[in-house]
């Protein structure tokens, strides 16, 4: 039996792969000199030689027995990827929203979210310390940024 | 090599008053907490401190700066050490085991062991910086593009030796880290990849990258337990064993002394400097100890090397600053505006008209030093609390300071965006066990490896083997470099297979 291609693994190579090619693409187009190659033609090749022996090797590698497979050779059976997922969807709204609600409004519901989602237990504590820990972000790191910061309510 | 008269003047303007030293507690202070929060930048802590030195005469302007140098330097390794996040790319390296060390209840010990190596490490850049200040300022002349290749293509080594599980895995995520180094606009001025973006334009911000890619996704990761060092009877902060980790620094003198010298010739380098310094040093301890494979999980002596080495380079930094009028950095370019606001130039001219003042300096912050260790040992008890926060309260706050982070850094939305892109890749990389590390050194020495040889092609016309028989610096760490690289492993693996023999 062979070993088994992961889908995060899968996805993992293919946004290498379609991220490099991309940049290789993109530079070749904009000018195919050398002094615009010398790092990006080397690397592309490297990088598409590297992914082709890692498919290989995972592919024409024994799969493992299932005792030995459950710390980490299966990557998505892991029933908290899709907490994990959840809160970096979470993560990415929030840092989009940063600018576009205010750093008050996005953190407080950012952090409210996330202690429920990691766990946090009461219905009251939560949002209290999103609260209590906005404002110190706000009035203290805010304060010292260099740049003009919006908020909706601090 | 030491200018007895003007050294004598020098301690006479450092200790016959107080008044050099007034801003010297407050400037470290401020130092340590731009450093240990992700998103503020050491550079940024002294530009904003830059009018308040308006009021101040030289050296007390010059030592209030450079304290904050000091004491960011630190505090970049205090959050690499405890949460993952090195607070600049300085501190990359310290993060490979200070923060496995935590992870395993030796926070007190990692933290010990970075404060004695960072103290050592300053203490040892800025005694050279005194005794070898005008033959440095030389070396540094002589640097030109191809000896920079040669200094970043050594720091791109350690790609090869940062490997979770297989060595493609490692060379893939460095190779990764190259390639998106390339985003932007080239050395020659041609537009690649910004995909219509104006952020793109100057390529993908690192500091975001990172905070991203070390810190967002490991919290990610660490959703679902419960304390950052699992064991209760480990969380305490324990002053005896910061002490007993400071100890253990000395243990491995070898490790300590060759960082700091590496950081102090390396850091001399302007705009290599620190970054590549402490991945210098931490690759080259891996590569010569006799356990190479604790590296990346806890092993002390990869805290040493890297703690050493980049706080050695901040007295390398100054070389250049001092001696050539050369800002080496963001941080030392501040230092020079504190110059100008002074009426004074950098370079031969200084060194030699006010040599008094370029001892008081070197000899200023050699006394910073020796309070940092103070300072240090008393604020890392506060900073140490964090093993005591529950991480369902931790791991959202972080992430939260992790986007603040990113836009303190660029001004924009593209920094909260590059460290939310970044997690996600960083979060992909852990679970199919690629090394995150050797991504973020691809990033950060990608850049700086194109222009370098970019500049090196044109310089030599296109012949870069024959241009390096004529630079003997290039040739040398160029020899030096494949000597380290395949003649040490070489070597060991003979001596192992002559031992294998008699003892068959």
């Amino acid at each position: 039996m062979t070993g088994k291609f992961y889908a995060t693994h899968a996805a993992l190579i293919g946004i290498i792969l379609a991220i490099s090619g991309f940049i290789t693409w993109s530079a070749v187009d904009a000018r195919a000199s050398l002094d615009n190659l010398v790092v990006v033609a080397p690397v592309a090749g490297v990088i598409a030689l590297l992914a082709v022996i890692l498919v290989a090797v995972t592919l024409l590698k024994p799969a493992p027995a299932p005792a030995e497979g459950e710390a980490g050779e299966a990557p998505s059976k892991d029933p908290g990827i899709w907490g994990d997922m959840l809160l970096l969807a979470g993560f990415g709204v929030f840092c989009y929203a940063l600018t576009k609600v205010g750093f008050d409004l996005a953190t407080f519901l950012f952090v409210w979210a996330g202690v429920v989602m990691s766990g946090g237990k009461g219905w009251w504590q939560p949002p209290l310390y999103a609260a209590l820990f906005t404002a110190a972000l706000v009035y203290g790191f805010g304060s010292l940024f260099p740049y003009p910061m919006l908020t909706l309510v601090l | 090599m030491i200018d007895q008269f003007a050294l004598s003047q020098a301690l006479d303007l450092l200790f016959s008053s107080f008044t050099p030293w007034l801003w010297v507690i407050p400037g470290l202070l401020i130092g340590l907490v731009f450093g240990s929060i992700p998103g503020l930048q050491i550079s940024m802590a002294m530009a904003v401190f830059l009018p308040v030195t308006f009021s101040m005469d030289f050296l007390q302007a010059m030592l209030f700066l450079t304290s904050i140098f000091t004491g960011g330097a630190y505090g970049g390794g205090v959050t690499a050490i405890l949460m993952n996040i090195p607070g600049s790319s300085s501190s990359i390296a310290t993060a490979f085991d200070g923060y496995p060390m935590a992870r395993q209840g030796k926070h007190n010990e990692a933290l010990g062991l970075g404060l004695a190596a960072s103290v050592v490490g300053a203490f040892v850049g800025y005694i050279l910086l005194m005794l070898m200040i005008q033959p440095l300022a030389a070396f540094v002349l002589k640097i030109g593009p191809l000896e920079m290749v040669v200094v970043v293509l050594w720091g791109l080594t350690l790609i090869a030796t940062l490997n979770d599980s297989s060595m493609a895995k490692g060379l893939l995520a460095g190779f990764f880290g190259l390639m998106l180094s390339q985003i932007g606009m080239s050395t020659t001025g041609v537009m690649r990849t910004s995909v219509g973006m104006p952020y793109l334009i100057d390529g993908l911000p690192v500091v975001p990258a990172m905070i991203g890619i070390f810190a967002a996704s490991e919290l990610l990761r660490l959703r679902g337990e419960t304390y950052l060092v699992q064991n209760e009877a480990q969380r305490d902060i324990s002053f005896g064993r910061i002490l007993k980790g400071a100890g253990e620094t000395f243990k491995y003198p070898g490790v300590l002394i060759r960082g700091s010298l590496l950081g102090a010739v390396i850091g001399a380098i302007p705009g290599v400097g620190s970054s590549v310094a402490n991945l210098v040093s931490y690759g080259e301890a891996k590569r010569t100890s006799k356990t190479p494979e604790r590296f990346g999980k806890g092993a002390s002596e990869g805290v040493v090397a890297a703690e050493s080495a980049n706080s050695s380079s901040e007295g390398g930094s100054m070389t250049a600053l001092l001696a050539l009028g050369i800002p080496g950095g963001a941080a030392t370019a501040v230092l020079l505006a504190a110059f100008s606001f002074h009426n004074i130039i950098g370079g031969p001219s200084f060194i030699r008209n006010q040599t008094d003042v370029v001892y008081s300096i070197i000899l200023g912050n050699l006394g910073q030093v020796l309070l940092l260790a103070v300072l240090g040992l008393l604020s890392l008890r506060l900073l140490g609390l964090v093993v005591r926060v529950p991480l369902s309260y931790l791991v959202p706050s972080v992430l939260a300071m992790c986007a603040w982070g990113g836009y303190g850094i660029t001004g924009t939305i593209a920094g909260p965006l590059t460290v939310a892109g970044f997690a996600a890749l960083g979060w992909l990389m852990r679970r199919n066990n690629y090394p995150v590390a050797a991504t973020v050194i691809g990033l950060l020495l990608g850049r700086m490896m194109e222009g370098e040889l970019v500049r090196t092609m044109q310089i030599s016309g296109g012949n870069p083997l024959r241009y390096m028989l004529e630079r003997p610096i290039a040739l040398v760490l160029f020899i030096i470099m494949l000597l380290v690289l395949v003649g040490a492993p070489a070597l060991k693996a003979l001596r192992r297979r002559r031992q294998a023999r008699t003892e068959v």
